[in-house]
């Protein structure tokens, strides 16, 4: 064949392209480190007349990290350097103290641990998986996403090594309304569907700066996702990746606006059917609250025929039943149930609430989501300060520093791929290409509470 | 004595004395020490275990830990069992129990897991292997090659045989009495090895024939494995370069690692293996450690329940490992089904490890254990490092002897599957 007419190739593998984009309010130390300050100044004396004034061997610190490397060693050590690897404590036990400082575990609230901060920040900063050695440290197991294990594949399964090279697993989701059946004789408007290339987008997030929407509409413009929010002035810039929350106020700016995805309460019905009849083209989504009775809510929306269902629940990942139950919960009830109904591939679950950690994507997913929304993980990729507590929806006590609108989109591209690879890093042990394959595939998961009645099963309670 | 010497020496001796002071409490539990799962007062009682070859006296919590479940929500039933001589008591367990094959006994129902030379530097190599020969146990060399410096204690070190295949000869696998083949592992399952660029000198590059200072990542899974009737290709590859070694099958714990199990039975494994997912590693992604596949408290009963069901309990040594951090762990994954435990990060807790986590760093570890920096790694002499791991496990032993005495138990072969003697806690 002649190469004059063989055409390039449009593909283009998926990637998010990260770049360092460092803090730029300053962290809190992870650890205090602190010298006896006369017990180090003795200790100097003994070792000087020990090695005979030899300057090398006296001064020679207790760090690796360079902790005592500044201009006064050990009398005001360089506490941003101290990883606790707890060596100079080993080493002087007497003189010296590593603790995780109070600003470190003052961090966060009730539901946002430290550790979990930390990991946020670090992820928006450096647009790296973190990778460290040792093994887990953590409690065992625990509520929620913290008793679910993912499966991964051990000998039999081929797929594998998506971040480091050879084969590509897809994390694109489709949201919108799949029709079970073509009907050849109409024209279905509400077949369309938009495909996402990565399955997170950001959630609506109350009261906020537009420097942070304008950054979280860049982000979404950069990463193919979309942002949902009730405000349409907010984000205005990057109104293709919009999805706005319609009321009765907005409805109209929204029909002239014409947005690919809206959504709306789901109580609403009247809403829906003006938004069906007059966007024809637009998908459309019903936000619904997690609670007893959201299954068979989801089911009579489903019949009513809207496109999708953005499930939420607080901002603790905690849903609205009168005894409340974690997401992972509610989310897989819901989605059980309309399976078992047969119209859970008529519609788009999204949920969000209490996704905050790059785990916590993979296993929403398991439990019966096609993609999440993430919200106060969003504030704290960008730095903001915590003033209480985050839970509820509308007042939760998270408050926004000024964001240049540059490096907050890069933080918030940063986290996307990280949690992006991680997600990789998932599929690829589970053996599977493809993140659809993952919805609601419970199989592939292992829970704390069922694996722990199954394989302590005979071992009596202590008295 | 040049400075780096005295530097060397100085450091060494502060060091020392310094795992002898901390467990006795005088300068309090330090704040900043430990985790749930490897607790401050867990890391002195071993640092203690390991100085006096004793369980502590001081009261240091030397049996469990404080993560919430698994191992630390189980304890043992204390009444009406008539008590024997603890001296009485038979620690040892078979390494083959097909008919076939070389008869391997060990003292202890322990060895060591794999380390690899690069994620671990040659001196504490050489002191997991010596200690291995003085206990009569075994030790892995994990991925990383087999350097000549151990090659005098072949007869206790097991040739991991994993997907990057590095340092993988046919003198490496002649050597070995028992051959390993790495699957999995526990702390990154479904991943494949993981060295980064900073530990890769030209030493750690000369044994893995690969580049200096760029990072390794071993493929995953064998890509020439993707059936059992691969893997017994595997398996007798081995035995026809090495007929007189046992196969031993490590891999991580699935959903389905019964079904895995019983694939590598069949293959002609003598040893399977499981690797939980709270075990260690030199570096892995933060994401795998906590989340992809099952401890190894639940993995132990489903797969030991499975081989009973099938009819090959007997015929296969079943060894556990991946979170198992004392001697009350050893005992409970033998009472859940295990026939023993390997054992790695408490060996290096012997040597001074804190569980900081440092280990992927470029100088990687503070006192030498997970180092390939040839300052840091001078710190851990191979003769201390033996003294204190076999001291470790003379520590256990005594454990492993009081618990068994205590439930009448003449040999710890008689605690398999034996879940009637634990206690649940909530």
């Amino acid at each position: 064949m002649d190469s004059e007419t063989v055409k390039p190739s449009k593909y283009e593998r998926f990637r998010i392209e990260t770049r360092p984009a460092p803090h730029v309010y300053q962290i809190p130390n992870k650890f205090d480190v602190s010298a006896r300050k006369l017990r180090l100044a003795a200790m100097l004396v003994h070792e000087a007349f020990e090695y005979k004034l030899n300057k090398e061997v006296v001064l020679s610190r207790p760090c690796i990290y360079g902790v005592f490397g500044g201009r006064f060693g050990g009398f005001k050590p360089l506490k941003h350097k101290c990883v606790g690897c707890m060596r100079c404590v080993q080493e002087y036990p007497h003189i010296m103290t590593v603790k995780h400082s109070e600003e470190y575990k003052g961090l966060g609230d009730s539901f946002w641990t430290p550790e979990a901060v930390f990991t946020i920040w670090n992820e928006a900063s450096t647009g790296k998986i973190p990778v460290k050695g040792m093994g887990y440290k953590g409690a065992f197991g625990g509520e929620g996403f913290d008793g679910i294990w993912t499966d991964m594949s051990e000998i039999v399964r081929p797929t594998r090594d998506g971040v480091y090279g050879r084969e590509y697993i897809s994390t694109c989701v489709d949201v919108g309304r799949k029709p079970t059946s073509v009907d050849f004789g109409k024209i279905d408007h509400a077949s369309s569907t938009v495909e996402i290339p990565v399955p997170i987008i950001f959630d609506d997030l109350p009261a906020l700066e537009f420097d942070v929407w304008n950054a979280v509409g860049k982000a979404a413009r950069k990463l193919g996702t979309f942002f949902v929010t009730h405000d349409q002035t907010r984000g205005e810039d990057y109104r293709e990746r919009m999805i706005p929350i319609v009321d009765d106020n907005s409805i109209y700016e929204t029909l002239e606006k014409r947005p690919s995805i809206v959504e709306y309460d789901g109580e609403r019905s009247d809403l829906f059917e003006k938004l069906s009849d007059s966007l024809p083209s637009s998908i459309v989504i019903a936000r619904v609250p997690l609670r007893e009775e959201a299954g068979l809510v989801a089911c009579k929306l489903a019949r009513e025929g809207v496109h999708g269902l953005h499930l939420y629940a607080d901002y603790h990942g905690q849903d609205y039943s009168e005894d409340p139950r974690h997401i992972s919960e509610s989310l897989k009830e819901v989605h059980q149930l309309l399976v078992k109904e047969g119209l859970r591939d008529q519609v788009t679950i999204i949920a969000s609430g209490g996704i905050t950690l790059a785990e916590h994507v993979p296993k929403a997913i398991i439990c019966g989501a096609d993609l999440v929304g993430i919200d106060t993980t969003v504030l704290v990729a960008l730095q903001a300060e915590f003033l209480g507590e985050t839970q509820k929806r509308g007042t939760y006590k998270l408050r926004p520093r000024r964001v240049d609108l540059a490096w907050g989109t890069q933080r918030l591209v940063n986290l996307f791929g990280v949690w992006h690879d991680q997600l990789i890093e998932i599929l690829s042990a589970m053996g599977m290409r493809d993140v659809r394959r993952l919805r609601g595939d419970i199989g592939r998961s292992m829970m704390d509470a069922e694996l722990r009645e199954q394989s302590f099963k005979g071992i009596a309670w202590a008295t | 004595m040049g400075n780096l010497e005295l530097i060397v020496e100085k450091h060494s001796e502060r060091i020392h004395h310094g795992l002898e002071v901390l467990p006795t409490l005088r300068h309090g539990l330090p704040e900043g020490l430990g985790n749930k799962r490897w607790t401050a007062e867990l890391i002195l009682a071993t640092y203690e275990m390991a100085l006096t070859g004793d369980l502590p006296k001081n009261g240091l919590e030397y049996k469990t830990g404080d993560s919430g479940g698994g191992f630390d929500v189980l304890g043992w039933k204390n009444n009406g069992f008539a008590k024997i001589d603890q001296e009485n008591v038979d620690l040892s367990i078979s390494l083959n129990k097909r008919v076939e094959g070389r008869r391997i006994e060990i003292p202890l129902p322990i060895y060591g897991g794999g380390m690899s030379f690069g994620s671990i530097s040659l001196n504490f190599m050489l002191a997991r292997a010596r200690a291995a020969k003085k206990i009569g146990i075994y030790t892995s060399t994990g991925e990383g090659g087999y350097p000549d410096a151990i090659v005098p204690y072949r007869d206790h070190v097991i040739t991991q045989v994993a997907t990057g295949m590095f340092g993988v000869r046919e003198e490496t696998i002649q050597y070995a009495p028992i051959v390993e083949f790495k699957y999995a592992q526990g702390a990154k399952p479904g991943l494949g090895g993981h060295l980064l660029a900073d530990k890769v000198t030209s030493e750690v590059a000369k044994m893995r024939e690969s580049s200096m200072f760029t990072s390794l990542y071993s493929p995953f899974p064998f890509h020439s494995v993707y059936s059992v009737e691969d893997h017994k290709k595997h398996v007798d590859w081995i035995k026809t370069v090495n007929p007189r070694a046992l196969v031993s099958v490590k891999v991580s714990t699935p959903t389905d690692v019964d079904m895995v199990a019983i694939g590598s039975y069949y293959a002609g494994a003598n040893i399977i293996h499981i690797d939980g997912g709270y075990g260690g590693t030199g570096a892995a992604p933060e994401i795998a450690k906590k989340n992809i596949a099952m401890p190894i408290e639940y993995a132990i009963p489903k797969v030991h329940d499975y081989l009973v069901s099938e009819g090959v309990r007997d015929d296969i040594v079943l060894i556990a490992s991946g979170g198992i951090r004392t001697a009350d762990d050893v005992a409970k994954s033998i009472a859940l089904g295990a026939d023993g435990c390997v054992v790695a990060t408490a060996e290096a807790v012997a040597v001074g490890c804190t569980h900081c986590g440092n280990c992927e760093r470029g100088r990687g570890c503070q006192v030498g254990i997970t180092t390939t920096d040839p300052e840091l790694s001078r710190l851990i002499e191979p003769e201390w490092g033996e003294t204190r791991i076999v001291n470790l496990f003379s520590a256990w032993s005594k454990r492993l002897r009081s618990i068994l005495a205590g439930f009448g138990l003449e040999s710890v072969r008689d605690l398999r599957g034996r879940k009637d003697l634990l206690v649940r806690y909530k």
